[in-house]
């Protein structure tokens, strides 16, 4: 009960932020209304699922300061899983996505607990590396179709199945992800404000002050990071059921890894609403730069040129994010 | 036998030339603590360099290390001072992302100058010929001097590192920055010389690739890896720790070849049915691992 007061109570922002939120909450519940367009639809459903990978690297990443860049290998555990099962076994989604969150915690267990014990760049670059190793791993998997990947047919499944999550249309995939980035929201907002997240911003503040007011700093991070994994690796599963077709080289790359992470940092890592403002800028500019430029003939790679040209000028001019010119513009006022 | 000896050789070989692309990130990283991404599109450069210059001025792929390392040099400076000396102000995490911002930069600059298809040197004095050194080793003669030429460029930094005071200057800034502040070394400088120095050796080690490897816009990734693997295998800071990991690393890519000299050895059939060769870069990100998790210092580093 307590728990559930903690999470709906968001009484710490301002008010107008509030009434913000709840603009954007409005919009998004009747955006498929009056939403015609289909590359629309898509690229809010991108920014949805990117929203909840970047909550779930929040997590470690942001709150705790563990900055990880092999997010990619749990998306790619929860897919797999997801799709294996339902094209081996005919399992259908709502068993398989818990067991493949459950692998993902296990392998986040396995890889998490010995790289903990490395600070900043070395953690980073660790889990790069088990990324691609378990990449290229399921490169020659046969089981999870190695490097051709694996293609769920639509065409076996009477469409609208909710048990299996296979839709004809995107309304039905575009509410049910809505109503977990709401609930993620919620449950974030419980997070911050729950023993573990006072634990890990002390961490992140000073990890041997933290360890010397008896704080076990080891588990706190491995914990933390398997609530990251159990969120990433529960987009990974809706991703299978909503992209269809699954290759290592989409599913597991460091680039989207990469993305992940920067979309937290570009909203504000380490505050409830920076991964939401990351991916609604992102996403957007993303998709949309991809279709206006990169199909001009001749022109290759000039989206993800800009692209990068935004990573390189908020790192270097502004890294604590969107949300950090906010509260600094902020400040300024109340001064 | 002749498998497993070979291997080794050509490990050794390719080894030497890695050591070279690693050095550099293992200087940047010794004086100021960043990791960059972007070093493994520095090489691309580089290669992109050495076989641009050698088609354009008809010149041998061999000769154009010169113009490689010039390439590097304003390419390192330039990135100091337009990019790195504003990220070294924020926190790690924008220092990360920022890097790899570059890298992705400098990737897709390449892709919109150069195109995405692949690109080989085919002409050149040593193209095509090897050397059969007995005991079934044949060497490529660009593989061998490309080795030779990497040992040189190395030889080369230890000495500007260890024997010159530009070199002392530069170790002193790595150790404490501030307090060669105080005695009057110009750090901001220094820092611009480390990535000069950087780009210089890893440009060059592309030039020397550049004669036996393909090149596209997205090798880079493959080789920052690796890089990262051999310093951190070295030890973080460490220039020799660079080379002897090098060597290592080179060996450990060529584990499928000793793998096959093992099949035939022993003759099993399961071993036959391992598709090592598709596996032949994820040991090197194994051992990164391995290495990371049982001695985080490196064989040879000092900088915790």
């Amino acid at each position: 009960m307590e728990a559930i007061k903690n999470a709906l109570d968001f009484s710490d922002f301002p008010r107008n932020d509030m009434i913000i939120a709840l603009f954007v909450a409005v919009f998004l519940l009747f955006f498929p209304l009056f939403s015609k367009s289909t590359f629309a639809m898509a690229t809010v459903i991108q920014f949805l699922m990117f929203s909840l990978y970047g909550m779930g690297w929040n997590t470690i990443g942001g709150y705790g300061g563990q900055v990880d860049l092999g997010k990619a290998q749990y998306v790619g555990i929860g897919a797999y899983t997801t799709a294996v099962m339902l094209i081996r076994w005919d399992i259908p989604f709502w068993f398989s996505m818990p067991i493949g969150m459950f692998f993902a915690v296990c392998w986040s267990f396995i890889i998490g607990y010995p790289l903990f014990r490395l600070k900043g760049h070395y953690f980073a670059i660790a889990t790069i590396a088990t990324s691609l190793v378990l990449k290229d791993i399921f490169e020659v998997w046969d089981l999870v179709g190695a490097s051709r990947g694996l293609e769920i047919s639509p065409i076996k499944y009477v469409p609208p199945d909710f048990l299996r999550l296979i839709f004809n249309s995107d309304i039905y995939y575009y509410y049910f992800i809505l109503v977990f980035f709401f609930i993620g929201i919620l449950y974030v907002n419980w997070f911050r404000k729950s023993r573990l997240g006072f634990q890990l911003r002390s961490i992140k503040d000073n990890e041997d002050v933290a360890r010397s007011l008896g704080i076990n700093v080891h588990w706190a991070k491995v914990k933390t990071y398997a609530i990251a994994t159990a969120f990433v690796s529960f987009v990974g599963s809706f991703h299978a059921c909503y992209i269809k077709n699954l290759e290592p080289e989409d599913t597991m790359s460091l680039d989207l890894s990469i993305l992940i992470a920067l979309m937290a940092m570009l909203g504000g890592a380490g505050s409830l609403w920076g991964p939401i403002i990351g991916a609604a800028v992102l996403i957007p500019l993303k998709t949309y730069l991809k279709e206006w430029l990169g199909a001009m003939g001749g022109l290759l790679g000039i989206d993800l040129i800009i692209y990068a040209g935004i990573i390189m000028l908020v790192s270097a001019v502004e890294p604590k994010g969107i949300w950090g010119i906010v509260q600094k513009v902020r400040r300024r006022k109340r001064a | 036998m002749d498998i497993l000896v070979g291997s080794i050789a050509a490990g050794i070989l390719i080894g030497m030339v890695l050591a070279l692309m690693a050095l550099g990130l293992t200087i940047i990283f010794g004086m100021m603590d960043i990791v960059n991404f972007a070093h493994g599109e520095f090489l691309m450069i580089g290669m992109y360099t050495g076989l641009l210059t050698a088609q354009t001025t008809g010149m041998d792929p061999l000769f154009t290390l010169p113009v490689a390392a010039a390439v590097g040099f304003l390419l390192g400076v330039i990135c100091y001072y337009g990019f790195i000396m504003f990220l070294l102000r924020g926190p790690m995490v924008a220092q990360l992302l920022g890097t790899f911002g570059l890298m992705l930069f400098l990737r897709n600059l390449a892709l919109l100058f150069f195109g995405p298809q692949e690109m080989v040197v085919h002409k050149g004095i040593l193209v095509g010929k090897s050397f059969d050194m007995g005991m079934g080793i044949i060497m490529p003669a660009t593989k061998l001097a490309a080795a030779g030429l990497s040992v040189v460029a190395f030889a080369a930094v230890w000495l500007l590192m260890h024997r010159t005071k530009i070199g002392k200057a530069l170790t002193a800034t790595s150790l404490n920055a501030q307090g060669a502040r105080y005695m009057g070394i110009p750090t901001e400088r220094m820092n611009a010389l480390a990535w000069a120095i950087g780009g210089a050796t890893v440009t060059i080690a592309g030039a020397l690739l550049v004669n036996f490897w393909y090149v596209n816009p997205y090798v880079g990734i493959l080789f920052t890896m690796i890089a990262f693997a051999i310093v951190a295998l070295g030890g973080f800071g460490s220039v020799p720790g660079a080379f002897f990991a090098g060597l290592v690393v080179g060996i450990i890519m060529e584990i499928p070849g000793i793998w096959d000299f093992f099949t035939y050895t022993f003759d099993s059939d399961w071993m036959a049915e391992v598709p090592m060769t598709s596996f032949k870069y994820m040991w090197v990100y194994a051992a990164y691992f391995v290495i990371m998790v049982v001695r985080p210092r490196g064989l040879f580093g000092w900088k915790r």
